[in-house]
């Protein structure tokens, strides 16, 4: 066998840029957070899943039944976050939670500022804190506070 | 031996430059539940799902199975995903085929898709990588030296290429779904298009379109109960080349020529411009379509050009071997779907269901796919009858 050759390696970034769209119902719940309102979708088994799905989890029929919720609701489950990263939603300790917005069957994954991790239990009750500035973006909703 | 499978609903969306009121998902979805609607049943009919898309990079979207299966009823199904470059179109029906031949499913919808407007494909698919310089060449830059040396060898006339890009845009003007809509096309004004890689204009090139293409295929049992006509699979092949090596033959591609060969044995095919009613080849760029008149064995070696010249393949000059009657992917290119909308035009057209655009009683039809550097090819043969 001859002398190896040596074996070269260089680190090397890709990057495109994309467009999304959202289509009419995701768009729709996105526009709503806009006006600060929640709205949810029911599904083909009655149950109100928020943020809407296009189509039916179970008999993948189209859906198109949107229910207005309040922007109150009930924490499922929790995690707590200690140290807050540079690209979390929060520059103090806050809570993953999943969120039940009151008259929604299907619970969604957001934020809760409560101050101390002994302030979060599931059960909880919290209401939409609005961002100052509402664009049409999950973000509109800045986090939960406990109410 | 394989069982008997068949086309037996076809969905596509009306292709466009911009789909801004959907989702990709959305989009998908369209195509799938007109295939659906086509063959009479609901989500609730189908076994397994098999999609395919261009390179992730394109889109920017990686596992699209993941994120579609809400929007194809997937729920509870086996759900799967095919890769190979532009080819995938093609490759993915006969994925879905495979299954039900197999005896493995008797019932499988199949997606393929490209919303081009929310991509970058024009530039992911000649990304720089390290130790090399970055060509940036696009895929007219890529195949425009390979159709240079085409008309070097056959001495082929300067105007071969305009010629099909006009007849495939008149074809393109009786195709409703078609993207480009330009009935009044002149020979001229392909001419005085700009040039953009020697020797292919503007209007020699395939445009970029959002849209979606979906079949049902069924076996043979539950094709016999399908509402409309079936397109019974007659034979089906795919064939691969090696990307990396200079010396490969990059005219006339041997896989090309395996793949053609493979399928017209399956089929029953001795020639295939005499025994075929008419074919949808991939031709994204004009010249493409002598290329492949050779390649596929429509004419011999260096004669491809003589029958576009002559318009053999050509519905409006009565042709005898019409290529793309749906305009081709020089009317419409949403990547991922076009191999195979190529496959559904033709069965459409063994169906009896192909609108402004049908060969009149149209029997035995060609759907090709190529992609990659021309190194991936898909054909199948579909008949009005099961043999």
């Amino acid at each position: 066998m001859s002398a190896s050759a040596e074996v070269l390696s260089q680190a090397f970034t890709l990057g495109y840029t994309y467009t999304r769209s959202t289509g009419p119902v995701v768009g729709r719940f996105l526009t709503a957070l806009r006006d600060r309102k929640i709205v949810g979708i029911k599904g083909s088994d009655g149950k109100v899943i928020v943020p809407p799905m296009e189509w039916d989890p179970v008999t993948a029929e189209a859906l198109s039944d949107f229910v207005d919720l309040p922007d109150t609701g009930v924490v499922k489950s929790w995690a707590w976050v200690k140290h807050p990263r540079g690209k979390h939603p929060l520059d103090k300790p806050f809570a993953w939670a999943q969120i039940q917005f009151d008259g929604a069957d299907i619970p969604m994954i957001h934020c809760v500022d409560a101050g101390d991790e002994s302030a979060m239990k599931a059960g909880m009750r919290v209401k939409v804190r609005w961002a100052e500035e509402t664009i049409g973006s999950i973000n509109d909703i800045a986090c939960f506070d406990p109410a | 031996m394989a069982d008997l499978a068949a086309v037996v609903g076809i969905g596509q969306t009306k292709y466009q430059t911009k789909r801004k009121d959907v989702s990709i998902a959305g989009l998908v979805r369209e195509a799938a539940f007109n295939a659906l609607t086509d063959a009479g049943l609901t989500w609730d009919d189908i076994d397994a799902v098999v999609v395919g898309k261009a390179p992730d990079m394109f889109e920017g979207g990686i596992m699209p199975e993941l994120y579609l299966t809400d929007a194809l009823g997937c729920n509870g199904k086996p759900m799967l995903r095919v890769h190979t470059a532009g080819s995938v179109g093609g490759s993915t029906a006969i994925v879905a085929a495979s299954y039900v031949q197999s005896g493995m499913f008797k019932r499988v919808l199949t997606v393929t898709y490209e919303k081009q407007s929310e991509s970058n494909a024009m530039w992911a698919l000649s990304n720089a990588q390290p130790f090399s310089p970055h060509l940036n060449a696009g895929a007219g830059g890529f195949f425009a030296p390979i159709i240079r040396e085409y008309m070097r060898r056959t001495n082929a006339p300067y105007d071969v290429g305009i010629k099909v890009a006009t007849k495939d845009r008149l074809h393109g003007a009786r195709n409703p779904l078609a993207h480009l809509q330009l009935p009044n096309i002149t020979l001229k004004e392909v001419e005085d298009s700009p040039m953009l890689w020697e020797p292919l204009r503007f209007l020699e090139s395939c445009p970029s379109s959002d849209g979606a293409c979906a079949l049902v295929i069924s076996n043979e049992e539950l094709a016999a109960q399908s509402p409309k006509k079936p397109a019974w699979i007659r034979g089906a092949a795919m064939r691969s080349e090696p990307t990396m090596y200079a010396g490969r033959e990059q005219v006339n591609p041997q896989a090309g020529i395996d793949c053609a060969k493979d399928v017209y044995k399956q089929a029953g095919i001795t020639d295939p411009r005499k025994d075929l009613d008419c074919a949808e080849i991939y031709v994204p760029f004009s010249w493409y379509e002598p290329m492949w008149l050779e390649n596929l064995g429509f004419a011999d070696v260096g004669q491809g050009w003589k029958l576009t010249m002559e318009g053999a393949t050509s519905l409006d000059e009565k042709g005898d071997i019409p290529w793309n009657c749906s305009g081709g992917v020089l009317s419409s290119n949403p990547i991922g779907a076009s191999g195979m909308i190529r496959f559904a035009e033709a069965a459409r057209q063994v169906r009896g269901d192909a609108g402004d655009h049908q060969v009149d009683g149209a029997k035995l039809a060609m759907g090709h796919a190529y992609g990659g550097g021309a190194q991936f090819f898909a054909m199948w043969v579909v008949g009005s009858e099961k043999a």
